[in-house]
This record gives structure tokens, sequence and C-alpha cells, in this order.
């Protein structure tokens, strides 16, 4: 096989520090594994080997490290972590680019620090899909009788609500996002499954919505259908946790995969909320 | 035992209307506010009189200045200060990772606030001394060198505080800052309102924003520059004539003036401002040996 025009001149291999953690609330360390080099790995087939060896740099045997992945053609975002300082796809993130572009000697894999860790890798996202029920992100078509065919949309629209279709929820926004702050539960002693689902859920109603689901409210917003229920919306983007902690620094729109244009929503958006909020007041 | 569902803070439940005025009032009236003083610190590059001029125009007021400058420069600065300190408290800063234009902007939007903030309260002891009170004039503000500024010799009395090396260096840094705000936060008060939506109408904004926050910092140097150049003697003999019109037309009463004028003699104050200078270029001295 010919060998590809991005190798690294004379790598045999290079080394992964990788930061760990047992458990949920368990203290996080590094360590340290060398992997072979082979052309064109990308960080998923690098865990794959690290969990094949479970051998660190200093030739401690190790449990395997654990990761999400799903769809390895960065179109499910469950592989999301920060590499190298930077929240990205492991799938897309091909170790050729890594070490030419980035450090020749080694790649940093962390978790996204943003939400809770499961397990090394692994974080609970659940956060960021309950912003998405929160922006009630669908077109609500359910009923008891037949609806009839929806109205056209314009070509107009469709340009604009497309890319804004493209999310993943992978929560790379979220992740850069300095006004996205971590929040983390842990379950209290006597405390009930479901209280504790529900404790949950109340207390990220009012925290960030976040980049994404701002996003989404304005691309539902935007559907003949969905626009039904664009009040109620734009209720939950001036509620505790809206828009207005946005701070527009814009690290959204600059590390998201698919590139939304994030920050046209989030401006659309803050249209939108000044324009709701005064015909609210003056209507009432 | 199930755990009560926590309940949003007052702040919480009426964070957007307090988040959307504390953007207004960056600019309506504090930028605005901001604007107006530096223009008319500015007239001082053209003669002491016209300083002195727009000085006695502010203070025609009388005893309705009080009330404008609470209602429109002291709480609407404090309001903007205090939960721009809360805004701040809810951020964590990361250009570390992610060194992009807009989020160093953010960051410096953060850091020129504080340094602002500082500023404004250091500024305005050291030309107002913070309370009007005698006592406190006397036996508090002036023993730690506030309230140096009085409105009826504005122009000598600006000169004379604004001695030494240190002192011009922290209005340049402070006034710096200020203006980097009301800039930036224009640009951003553009977007959380939704004037400016799509990124070509955001780098238009970024444009516009960045040639008037250059204009308003040439004003600022403008007059920062004022008292530099200005010799207090001079000022001192042009705002003596000004006050004397005043009191023979009958439009000041000296009994009511007395406190908005230069305490003591400009000979004390000189001398006094001299044994700071060197006081500081020895403290200069001592420290480059």
């Amino acid at each position: 096989m010919a060998e590809p025009q991005s190798k690294p001149a004379s790598i045999d291999s290079f080394e992964v520090r990788i930061l760990r953690q047992e458990a949920p609330g368990r203290a996080s360390y590094w360590e340290r594994h060398r992997v072979d080099y082979e052309p064109q790995m990308n960080v998923i087939s690098v865990l794959q080997k690290i969990a094949a060896k479970a051998t660190t740099i200093d030739g401690r045997s190790v449990t395997p490290v654990a990761w999400d992945c799903n769809c390895l053609e960065e179109i499910c975002g469950a592989c999301t972590m920060v590499i190298n300082g930077r929240v990205r796809q492991a799938c897309s993130a091909l170790v050729d680019n890594l070490l030419q572009q980035e450090d020749p000697n080694e790649i940093r894999l962390e978790p996204m620090s943003k939400f809770p860790v499961v397990r090394d890798l692994m974080v609970d996202r659940s956060r960021l899909f309950r912003a998405l029920e929160k922006a009630r992100a669908w077109v609500p078509v359910d009923g008891y009788y037949e609806l009839g065919p929806g109205p056209r949309v314009s070509p107009e629209v469709q340009e604009q609500a497309y890319p804004l279709s493209k999310c993943m929820s992978c929560g790379c926004c979220l992740e850069a996002c300095p006004q996205y702050t971590k929040v983390e539960l842990t379950r209290l002693s006597g405390e009930t499954d479901e209280e504790f689902q529900q404790r949950k859920r109340a207390t990220y109603d009012q925290s960030f919505i976040g980049a994404h689901a701002i996003s989404q409210i304005m691309l539902f917003n935007m559907h003949p259908t969905g626009k039904h229920e664009a009040a109620a919306r734009l209720d939950q983007l001036t509620a505790p946790g809206g828009i207005q902690i946005c701070g527009n620094a814009q690290n959204c729109v600059a590390v998201c995969p698919k590139e939304i244009p994030l920050t046209t929503s989030i401006a659309r958006a803050g249209r939108a909320t000044t324009a709701h909020v005064i015909k609210k007041w003056f209507d009432r | 035992m199930a755990e009560p569902t926590p309940q949003p803070t007052f702040f919480q439940r009426h964070e957007f209307l307090i988040r959307r005025l504390h953007s207004l009032s960056g600019l309506i009236p504090v930028g605005a506010y901001m604007c107006v003083h530096l223009m008319v610190n500015a007239s001082l590059l053209n003669s002491p009189a016209s300083y002195q001029k727009a000085v006695y125009q502010i203070h025609s007021l009388g005893s309705f200045l009080p009330i404008v400058e609470w209602g429109f420069i002291f709480i609407p600065i404090l309001f903007h200060a205090i939960f721009g300190v809360v805004i701040i408290a809810g951020g964590l800063p990361n250009t570390g990772n992610y060194p992009y234009k807009a989020n160093i902007r953010y960051t410096l939007q953060r850091a020129t606030g504080v340094i602002a903030f500082f500023f404004i309260v250091y500024h305005v002891f050291h030309m107002h001394g913070w309370f009007h009170w005698d006592w406190w004039l006397d036996n508090v503000a002036r023993p730690l060198g506030g309230a140096r500024f009085a409105p009826y010799n504005a122009a000598s009395t600006l000169t004379l505080a604004f001695r030494g090396v240190v002192i011009p260096l922290v209005y340049a840094i402070g006034v710096t800052s200020c203006v980097y705000h009301l800039a930036n936060g224009i640009w951003t008060m553009g977007i959380t309102w939704g004037v400016w939506t799509s990124p070509a109408a955001q780098r238009r904004a970024t444009a516009v924003c960045g040639v008037f926050g250059l204009l308003l910092l040439a004003v600022a140097f403008g007059s920062w520059s004022g008292p530099l150049r200005t010799d207090p003697e001079d000022a001192r003999a042009v705002e003596q004539k000004m006050y004397n019109a005043k009191v023979a037309s009958g439009e000041l009463d000296p009994q009511q003036a007395e406190h908005k004028r230069a305490s003591g003699h400009l000979g004390e104050e000189t001398a006094a401002a001299a044994t700071e200078d060197s006081q500081q270029s020895n403290g200069g001295a001592t420290k480059s040996h």
C-alpha cells in the first residue's frame, strides 16, 4: 500500500494522554499510553488500540478506557470529546492531522468539561437533550384526525432552515461556550430515581439552554406548522436560563462541526424575543 | 425523602429583563454620558476659558444638578456595575483553548469592565472625594489626595490634580478601558437586541464600532492631554476674571459659590503638587537603583 503523503516523518509510535475518571463524582487523573503509528488512523481507532492493549506507557495493566461512539462518520455526535484542548468528534479527528498540525509528540484526550462524566471519556449529555424538550424542537402534528398536507415552504425559508437542521446535538457549541457552565447533581440518600430525575430536570431548566437549542427554536419557529408554537418557544427563551445568558463570545459558531450559523440564530432570537416581550407587555 | 425542587431566584426569574436593562443602561445613559464628559473635557484643549464655560453651563442647573447626577449618572453606573459583576461571575473565559477574535473580545469586555469599575471609583474620589460633607472632605478625602477638583476653578484644579507620572498613567489605562468597553458593548448590544444578525452585518458592525471606538479614544486622549498642556497660573487668572464677572452680574452668590472654588491659594497648591512630584520622582529613582 502506498504511504499517504501526510505521514509524519520518522514516526513509529506516539503518546496519548487521557484524562480518566472511574465513576461520577470521583477524582480524575491523567494516564499515558503509547500507540504504534499506522497511516490514516482516527482517534476512535487509537482508542480501540488502547483498549486492546490496556497497558500504560510504564507497563502497568489498567482497565480499558471507556468512550462513546456510534456512527463513525460525524453524523451522530456521540464521540464528542476534547482533543488537544479543543472539542470535536473523535471519529473525524485524524491522527495524521493532529500530529502534523498540532502536536507532533502526543495527543491529549479529555471528556467534555461541561457535562457530568459517566466514566473516562463518556459523559452524560441529558441536559443537552432536556434543552431540546424545553425548546419544543419538533413540529406538532400528532392528533386524532387527518390534518391534510402541510403548507408549502418557500425556497428562501428552506435555504435558511436547512443549515440549522444539520444539528446533531453533539454539544461542541456548549463545551466551547464560556457562558455554559457545568451542572452536576448527585443523588441524595433516600431519593428515588423519579425524584432525582425531576430535580435534575428542574435544575437543568434554570441553567443556560445553550446555542444548539436557541438555533432549533429559530428553525422550528420558521416552519409554517412549527410556527404555531412560536410564542411558547420564545417564552422559554426569556425564562430563567434563556437567551439572556449568551455573552456573544461566538465560540459556538467557530467550533460547530456542521458549520451551523449559530450566532445568526442567536441574533435572530434576540430580535424575536425583543419583539415578543414588547408585544406581551402592551397586549396584555 | 424528596429534595424540594429548586426554585428560581428573583434574579433568575427576571434575568431577561435585568440583562436587557443592563445592556440598555450601558449605552443610555452611561455610554452617552461618557461621550459628553469626554467632549466637555476635551474643550480644555481650546482654552481654560472654554472648559470653564462648559463647567459653568453644567453647574447652571443649580440645585437640580444632584438629581441629574444621581438619576442619569450614579444610579445607572452603579446598576450597570453591580449586575456587570454578577454577569462576569456567571462566565468562565476560555481564550486559552479557543483563541478566536470574538472570544478574546468577550474576555476583554469583562476585563475592561472590571478595570473601568475600579477606575471610576478612584476617579470620583480623586476629583470629587465621593461625599460632599465638610468633615469628610477636610479629614479624609483631601488628606488622601481626593476631592481635588473645584468646579469654579475647573482648569487650574484639574491641571494640579493631574501632576506626576502615575496619575496620568492610571487615567490613560482607565479611559482606554472605558472606551473599549463602550465600543465593544455597542457591538454586542446590536446582537443582543437583534439589530445585526447575519455574519456579514456583524462584520460591518465590528468595523463601525471599531471606528467609533478609535474616534472616541482620540477625544479621550484629547481631554487627557488638556491638563498636561495647561499652565495652572494662567488658568487661575482667567477663572478669577470669569468668576468676578458672574458675581458682578448677580449670577453667582459668593456665599453659596464658596464650596465650588479652590480652597487654598494657588501658591500652596502648586507647592503641594511639587512636593508630590518630587516624592514620586524620588520613589522612581529609588526603584531604579
